[in-house]
């Protein structure tokens, strides 16, 4: 194999496709690298860990084919020392590829490539939507965080996508918050469901580029295709709870206040939570105040007034701070309403003007 | 080695294996898969975490499992490879600590079956068994014990928060554990409108009809929604036959009886009332405190007495309003950590406790004349004509219907009729409505306008 490319690309390719390399649990050579192949196709760049796989392609001019193996870790290490201007060339004989660029030049051994695993592709690829990348990656990012770290139930470890009547819904829980975000589609008549794990979710967004995706799933597998490559992602083979059942349809008070205040008290307040990260929330309609209160034995506590517009009974009801930030971090609007259906209850959380998020967050002992 | 027992098997072949790659590909490939079954035919499934390791096996190992195999005996003929679920390879436990003191979602209630939409919480031992819902639930019997030949189709109706959907979801949940084998599906009618759809809209109809005749058994909830889509109305017809040609059973709920949908074609009409209709009435008190003691003690509580008839009376209304009750006390008192007394109960449900309907006879006099567009003034009169006397009995039946107005005072209001008149002219109307699809939706049309 003899190629030449281009050191910008080159190294934006390795950085995307080391994430899919799997560089912790090394038994076999093969997956903690990545394959280059020169071949009718063109350059192509390929990495998996047998949860999440990537495929891309490259830009470059290819002397000669072949195909070979190189440790993730130490390509990565490499292009990030690279200088960004110009090409290097990469030329493989035996069992040693050169690196070439400019006056540098350095030699790495290579790894068996027959152990690397083929990526596989949904087969049947029916159910197929079209999104475009950036707001793929923006709904991947921002909903993952909601879903359990822990894989003890592997379900709420993932992300639950429900395609219907033309709309995407993702849906993330850990079993104390759940986000739900919809996005509309362009083209209608697809529908299906499917869990991907959430970590895998992550590397994807992240390997993503900002032009049109055609996402592809059947019962076991899920693909996102475009131009510059495909990535495939195992799914999480289990039953999604009704979510929809928890939320609850009336509330019995409502507080719809500035987000920035809503931010700036949160801030405030949390520095003398304890360390349960309790914060109770007061709801005053008589005042038309939405109060929060912090305590913390060993430190203090301090209380924040909100002017808030509040309609309903008062209640007093208490969260785990970093719960109700993160419901800020998924919409970008300027007001945000809290609906709270009672003591023991889950408070609804949506921005004002915003329908395409649904948050839901469950209240601590009092 | 016992060639049945799938473990000692599967570590025999494991051993094999171990000798014959590497280490590394040995951990990586084979630490988590295991022998699912061994069909009658020879054919040996093994599971495996993924697409990834099930194309791997294929065209890896596939050669050399199967050599083993066959050493072991001649009866393997085969082997495939199955991704199992995640459950059944679940990693060891782990202590979660991250959210100490948050209480959790209730998500693990609703857990829905997907291949059958049927919700496990709904069965018939929390089912409570009143006069107002013994008929349905006698029906609701004998379909299962001869599913589409007793009653084809069971149509069950009532008002809203009555237990229909309990009730059906039951029967689904029966049947699946009475003919192991067969298949149920449960859908609420407008699943079905909005599946049709986006079926002619990715141009896949057949495959949604005939995804809809393999059931055994269809429940379709809150038919009434139907109404007005024609197209879907159709395909409900054509799948209505199939289904019943075949004798599979289809139970269907509405909120009102068949005659008296709106905007449903006269021949799907015809047969959905062609099996059983029972309606679900209003329940009695006995069947509503029945009800609070089961939830409450669903729920791990022990009312008094005096508590349960008191949230089972306070407020009237569907079952899932006094649900909605019951969750509050229930809420309070896990707050509290001790059971409710009455005064507390007293206190906590006295937002849910309704303001009667307060309406003057006059303003339902006005409405329902102007609906009609006749004079009002006629009303009250003596006049027999019948362009008067049909808004008169429409008026006689909302005041006694929708605002509990007693049959003398309405008579009185009305310029002074006997009570046995109004008693009449109600009865009449509630006849009627059954029969008359027209009055049925008049009534309908000025009971919103009167909200």
């Amino acid at each position: 194999m003899n190629i030449i490319i281009d050191k910008k690309i080159f190294s934006e390719a390795v950085h995307i496709a080391a994430r899919f390399a799997d560089k912790k649990n090394a038994s076999l050579p093969a997956l903690s690298s990545i394959l280059i192949i020169a071949g009718d196709d063109g350059i192509k760049m390929r990495a998996t860990n047998l949860e999440t796989g990537i495929d891309l392609k490259l830009a470059g001019e290819m002397k000669d084919e072949g195909v070979v193996a190189l440790p993730a870790l130490l390509l990565q290490q490499i292009a990030s020392s690279l200088s960004p201007n110009g090409t290097l060339s990469l030329e493989h004989t035996g069992d040693i590829v050169s690196i070439m660029s400019g006056s540098g030049k350095s030699s790495i051994k290579t790894v068996a490539y027959d152990d690397f695993p083929s990526i596989p592709f949904p087969e049947n690829p029916k159910n197929k939507i079209v999104l475009p990348g950036v707001l793929l990656k923006n709904l991947f990012t921002s909903i993952a965080s909601c879903a359990s770290p822990s894989t003890i139930r592997p379900e709420l470890a993932s992300i639950y996508l429900s395609i219907e009547g033309g709309v995407l819904t993702a849906v993330a829980t850990d079993s104390f918050r759940l986000a739900e975000k919809k996005v509309p589609l362009v083209q209608k008549g697809t529908q299906g469901k499917f869990l991907i794990p959430a970590k895998n979710a992550f590397d994807i967004a992240a390997a993503l580029p900002d032009e049109d995706i055609i996402i592809s799933f059947d019962e076991h597998q899920c693909a996102f295709v475009s131009p510059s490559g495909m990535l495939v992602s195992r799914l999480t083979n289990a039953v999604y709870p009704d979510y929809r059942q928890i939320i609850p349809k009336e509330s019995i008070v409502e507080a719809i206040v500035l987000r920035k205040d809503f931010e700036a008290a949160l801030r405030q307040t949390t520095i003398f939570s304890d360390s349960f990260q309790k914060v109770v929330l007061h709801f005053d309609p008589k005042k038309g105040q939405l109060a929060l209160f912090a305590k913390n034995t060993d430190i203090g506590e301090s209380s924040e007034a909100l002017t808030a517009k509040v309609s309903g009974n008062a209640l007093d009801i208490s969260f785990n701070h970093r719960y109700l930030s993160a419901a800020l971090a998924l919409t970008p609007a300027e007001s945000i309403t809290l609906m709270a259906a009672g003591p023991g209850r889950p408070l609804v959380i949506k921005g004002v003007g915003d329908t395409s998020l649904l948050y839901l967050v469950s209240p601590m002992n009092q | 080695m016992d060639k049945r027992n799938l473990q000692e098997l599967w570590e025999y072949v494991l051993t094999q294996v171990e000798l014959s790659i590497s280490s590394a590909n040995f951990k990586t490939w084979f630490s988590n898969s295991f022998i699912v079954k061994i069909g009658e035919d020879g054919v040996v499934q093994i599971g495996v975490p993924s697409q990834f390791f099930k194309d791997w096996y294929v065209k890896k190992f596939n050669t050399l499992l199967l050599k083993i195999f066959r050493d072991v005996s001649y009866e393997f003929r085969n082997i495939e490879y199955v991704i199992v679920k995640d459950e059944r390879r679940k990693p060891p436990k782990e202590s979660r600590s991250s959210a100490a003191g948050a209480l959790s979602l209730p998500l693990d209630e609703f857990y829905i079956n997907k291949s059958d939409n049927l919700n496990p919480r709904y069965t018939f031992d929390t089912f409570v068994i009143g006069s107002f819902n013994a008929l349905a639930h006698t029906a609701a019997q004998a379909a299962l014990t001869r599913p589409g030949i007793a009653y084809n189709p069971l149509f069950i109706y009532g008002d809203t928060g009555r237990g229909k959907t309990h009730l059906i979801q039951a029967i689904g949940n029966q049947f699946k554990k009475s003919y192991p084998g067969r298949k149920a599906f449960y859908l609420t009618s407008e699943k079905f409108a909005v599946d049709y759809t986006d079926a002619l809209q990715a141009g896949t109809a057949n495959r949604f009809k005939d995804r809809y005749r393999q059931y055994d058994l269809l429940i379709m909830d809150d038919i009434q929604f139907l109404s007005g889509k024609d197209k879907t109305q159709e395909e409900l017809f054509h799948l209505f036959n199939a289904l019943r040609d075949t004798n599979k059973q289809i139970i269907f709920s509405s909120d009102r009886s068949p005659a008296a949908i709106p905007d449903i074609a006269e021949r799907l009409k015809g047969r959905l009332a062609s099996g059983m209709a029972v309606d679900i009435s209003e329940p009695d008190t006995e069947s509503r405190m029945e009800i609070v003691r089961k939830k409450a003690a669903a729920h791990g509580f022990l009312f008094s007495d005096e508590v349960i008839e008191h949230v089972a009376t306070v407020a009237p209304g569907s079952i899932r309003e006094l649900e909605g009750m019951i969750n509050y006390v229930v809420c309070q008192a896990q707050a509290k950590g001790t059971s409710p007394d009455i005064a507390e109960v007293r206190n906590a449900l006295r937002s849910f406790a309704k303001p009667a309907k307060n309406v003057s006879v006059k303003h339902v006099v006005g409405k329902v004349a102007e609906f009609y567009g006749i004079d009002e003034e006629s009303v009250y009169e003596k006049t027999r004509r019948r362009e008067v006397v049909r808004p008169r009995q429409v008026i006689m039946f909302l005041l006694r219907e929708d605002f509990n107005v007693s049959y003398p005072t309405i008579g009185t209001k009305l310029g002074g009729r006997d009570h046995t008149t109004v008693i009449h002219s109600c009865e009449k109307i509630k006849k009627d409505i059954v029969v008359d699809t027209d009055l049925a939706k008049e009534i309908q049309s000025i009971r919103s306008i009167l909200v």
